[in-house]
């Protein structure tokens, strides 16, 4: 299998991989700069998180708004007494109490919030499915959140520094370059995914950012998109697929399965789409047609040089584990960070698949421990008491507050995270939930977690391994909650024998719902098994243009409309 | 896009400061790098105001230079009544106030550049000739301004009937987007831009009358001779009769003033091709007007 090709490729190739190369080490040295700065950080998070704290209050003491809540006195507190002053006098904010400053902060591109101009704002998709405005501003990128990504990065190529081998090695699906369509007050309004265009020389610059199979120029579609992914870096000695979502991964085998045709027919003919690209190969071509009549054919038999892939592998998202090792066998994998486009919370600094350290020098982090109802109290007006990294204790699970240098302070983000355990002081955790989101037909509320525990309990009973699922609740007399979920031995007369399991180990983790079963109020919950890519194909067909990059797999549904659409046994 | 250099970005400072004026709080925008090396005091125009310099801030702030803009009473975010321009004593003195905490924020050491684009040109004019300004500046530009307009293009009749305008009716001032630039995208903008200014009272035509009159005075103050003076539009300008305007800058600058013409027809250089080469022309200019003096590559008189 051919490696790097020379420079004296054809001249766009070889202008992009003069660029690679000249970007290569420059982008290895920030990478692991960062993340030794991240590594120095955690061995000492408390001087971590007052430095971060400090910056916040440094960059927004001076905001409009700062100024018109008399917050700006907070820089009359000393160092000590920073965290406890910060916290009485700020509220815990929603990202809805924003709305009205970040409405003026659109008009004047910064000093309302914080002083550091804001250069772009970021999208993302509200639980309302309004979109959000996240404030992406110059102290935020050259402080946060390039050294957050080039400490992930740094991670990667700590472990696996052949990863940048040579300009074909590494397939970035973690972001894309796309033309910006949507603009608040003059200013760009995009996913953070999206790294199009380059801000300035601070801005985040991997060595293929002029690769072709990552210029702006490809098409957006998310089949399209990968075709030419795909296509680029056939017959090459690809090392590394990098992806946010598991669905990534799987989707890629898909396309490959499906658009076989093609693509060996553009490998033959050395074209894309049928456009000159390349040279042909016609023994790589023959290879790939014959290992593709396998249905079961690996991601591993197209590209024999892989050694390293990573996506989101704890929550949900590990519920993709099975099917990973099926088309994965054999390749190391690491975990993307744990981050949300409002910020980042968790960034790998090792292996560990199940958790992360809390990224101490990210922002200023509290908790609240989740089974207090944090939202009734703030509707109510009551104070709460938050935690602070180095009080929270393994095996539970906490509500998140964070603080951004962005101007997003005290942001209660709804999202719920388990300490897993401590290094050093440092919590290491992993994202369970999100707050509010669950099922309740009479006041259970079933979360995604009680589900997936409930599950993977029923199943083992059965000798079963859990994959991807579907619940929803079915509005009968009485209301129940059905459930699709993949196994290999799909068949109907595992489902009774399941269902019964499944449904005690459901009463076992939630207490409501078993009282709900005794006094009648809920139904039992049913469990179909489907076939091992049903659910999966599904979800698939959900992913559009425009959600491409950031689509993710949700267990939960709003209904059961999607029993008439996964096909049975 | 920008221009790669290499260099970190510096972490630029976004202000809003308050300055008090009379009854009014105005709103003065600062984008600072850490120890700027000079600064401009921008003259924002009829209907812009600082929130269009997002992009400009930054990028004057990369070379190392602050900049300031005030946004006018009833413009942009400041308070005052919209569509209006309160007397001449008024507005300058306002911009006196505002480009007295520029001096004290960047000290005596800085250089400090007063440009003034389109309308925004008239303002800085007249404060220039009023006698008012106290505080210590290195540079003068004007850019796309039609220096004296009213008086170029009104009849005496007309004129002495503006003068005598008291009223409050609002007018629309007839600007269109498709003149400021070419690019979709600023167009769209400044078609949305809410805060933007759409039109103005007779009364505020009279003010802007009486600060032309200043300026055209031929018994007013000189400029300091030492003061670097420069007038810098695109080669065409579709709002700015550019043969006018030069004729007034050089009466005003009694010939001591560099003329300067970039290769755009669009009267907002800022959202054009020519943007970068605007910011890089006006560090350059300020850096070569220190110390005191007047250089400039064309120079009339």
């Amino acid at each position: 299998m051919p490696g790097a090709r020379s420079l004296s490729a054809e001249p766009a190739e070889s202008a992009w991989l003069a660029l690679w190369y000249d970007r290569r080490a420059g982008f290895l040295s920030e990478c692991l700069t960062a993340r030794s700065a991240l590594l120095a950080d955690l061995a000492s998070p408390r001087a971590a998180q007052d430095r971060v704290l400090a910056d916040i209050v440094g960059i927004s003491a001076s905001s409009v708004h700062w100024r018109e809540q008399g917050y700006d006195a907070l820089v009359a507190s000393g160092p000590a007494d920073l965290a406890q002053a910060y916290r009485e006098f700020l509220p815990i904010m929603r990202y809805d109490d924003f709305v009205p400053l970040l409405e003026r902060e659109a008009r004047t591109k910064g000093g309302v919030l914080t002083c550091s101009p804001v250069l772009r704002w970021l999208r993302t998709s509200g639980t309302t499915g309004t979109p959000k405005l996240v404030p992406y501003t110059q102290h935020w990128l050259l402080a946060y959140r390039m050294p957050a990504i080039r400490a992930m990065w740094g991670t990667y190529l700590r472990f696996h520094p052949e990863i940048l081998a040579h300009p074909y090695t590494t397939l970035d699906t973690q972001t894309v370059r796309e033309d910006a369509g949507d603009f608040v007050h003059g200013v760009e309004h995009q996913a953070i995914s999206n790294r199009n265009p380059r801000l300035h020389d601070g801005d985040w610059n991997p060595p293929w950012y002029e690769a072709p199979w990552f210029l702006p120029d490809v098409p957006r579609g998310h089949e399209e998109r990968m075709y030419h992914r795909i296509r680029q870096l056939l017959g090459r000695e690809l090392r590394y697929i990098a992806a946010i979502n598991p669905s990534t991964l799987i989707s890629l085998r898909c396309l490959i399965r499906e658009y076989r045709a093609e693509l060996v027919e553009d490998l033959r003919q050395g074209t894309l789409r049928g456009q000159p690209w390349g040279a042909p190969d016609p023994q790589e071509a023959a290879r790939l047609d014959r290992l593709l009549a396998d249905p079961d054919f690996r991601l591993t038999q197209v590209w024999p040089s892989l050694t390293l892939y990573s996506c989101w592998l704890a929550g949900s998202a590990g519920l993709y584990q099975d099917k990973l090792d099926a088309i994965l066998p054999g390749v190391d994998r690491l975990p993307f960070m744990s981050c949300g486009t409002e910020g980042v919370t968790a960034i790998p600094v090792d292996e560990n698949l199940v958790s992360q350290p809390l990224s101490v020098n990210q922002a200023f982090y509290e908790f609240v421990p989740a089974e207090i109802p944090l939202g009734e109290l703030l509707d109510a007006g009551e104070r709460v008491e938050t935690l602070l990294f180095d009080e929270l204790v393994p095996g539970r699970d906490y509500h998140l507050i964070m603080s951004q240098a962005n101007g997003l302070y005290r942001l209660w983000t709804g999202d719920i995270y388990h300490v897993d355990h401590a290094v050093d002081g440092v919590p290491w955790i992993y994202f369970v939930r999100r707050d509010g989101v669950f099922h309740s037909f009479t006041g259970e509320k079933l979360t995604e977690a009680d589900v997936t525990r409930a599950l993977r309990q029923g199943f083992a009973e059965l000798g079963l391994e859990l994959g991807l699922y579907l619940c929803g609740p079915q509005w009968e007399e009485p209301p129940h909650y059905l459930v699709m979920a993949e196994s290999s031995q799909a068949s109907a007369t595992l489902d009774g024998r399941l269902s019964e399991a499944v449904d005690r180990a459901l009463a076992q983790v939630n207490i409501e719902y078993a009282s709900k079963r005794d006094s009648a109020r809920l139904g039992p919950i049913r469990v179909r098994l489907v076939p091992n890519q049903a659910v999966s194909d599904y979800v698939e067909s959900r992913r559009t243009q425009g959600n491409g990059t950031q689509y993710k797999y949700k267990p939960f549904q709003q209904d059961t409309a999607f029993v008439h659409q996964i096909p049975a046994p | 896009m920008f221009e790669p250099t290499g260099a970190t970005p510096p972490d630029i400072r976004r202000e809003i400061i308050p300055v008090p004026c009379d009854d009014v709080a105005l709103d003065l925008h600062v984008w600072q790098p850490p120890r700027p090396r000079a600064a401009v005091f921008y003259f924002h125009g009829l209907q812009s105001h600082a929130g269009w310099l997002w992009e400009t801030g930054p990028r004057f702030a990369e070379r190392g230079v602050a900049l300031f803009v005030l946004d006018r009473r009833g413009s942009g975010t400041s308070e005052g009544a919209r569509g209006e321009i309160p007397d001449a004593a008024t507005v300058l003195a306002d911009y006196a106030a505002a480009l007295a905490v520029v001096r004290d924020l960047i000290g005596e050491e800085t250089a400090l550049c007063l440009f003034g684009h389109c309308l925004g040109g008239s303002f800085l004019a007249a404060l220039l000739k009023s006698g008012t300004l106290h505080v210590p500046y290195e540079a003068a530009v004007f850019c796309s301004a039609w220096l004296g307009k009213l008086h170029a293009t009104l009849s005496e009749d007309q004129l002495r009937a503006l003068a005598c305008d008291n009223g409050t009716q609002p007018h629309d001032v007839g600007l269109s987007a498709a003149d400021f630039t070419a690019d979709p995208r600023y167009r769209r903008f400044i078609d949305g831009d809410d805060l933007a200014i759409r039109s103005l009272t007779g009364r505020s035509r009279a003010a802007l009358l009486q600060l032309e009159a200043m300026y055209l005075d031929p018994e007013a103050p000189a400029l300091p001779p030492d003061v670097a003076t420069a007038f810098v539009s695109g080669s065409a300008d579709p709002i700015v009769d550019l043969d006018d305007a030069h004729r007034t800058f050089i009466q005003l600058t009694a010939g001591r003033g560099e003329i300067a013409l970039l290769p755009t027809d669009r009267h907002y250089l800022l959202y054009t091709e020519v943007r970068d080469r605007l910011i890089s022309w006006t560090t350059d200019f300020i850096s070569a007007a220190r110390p005191r003096h007047a250089v400039g590559a064309r120079r009339h008189g």
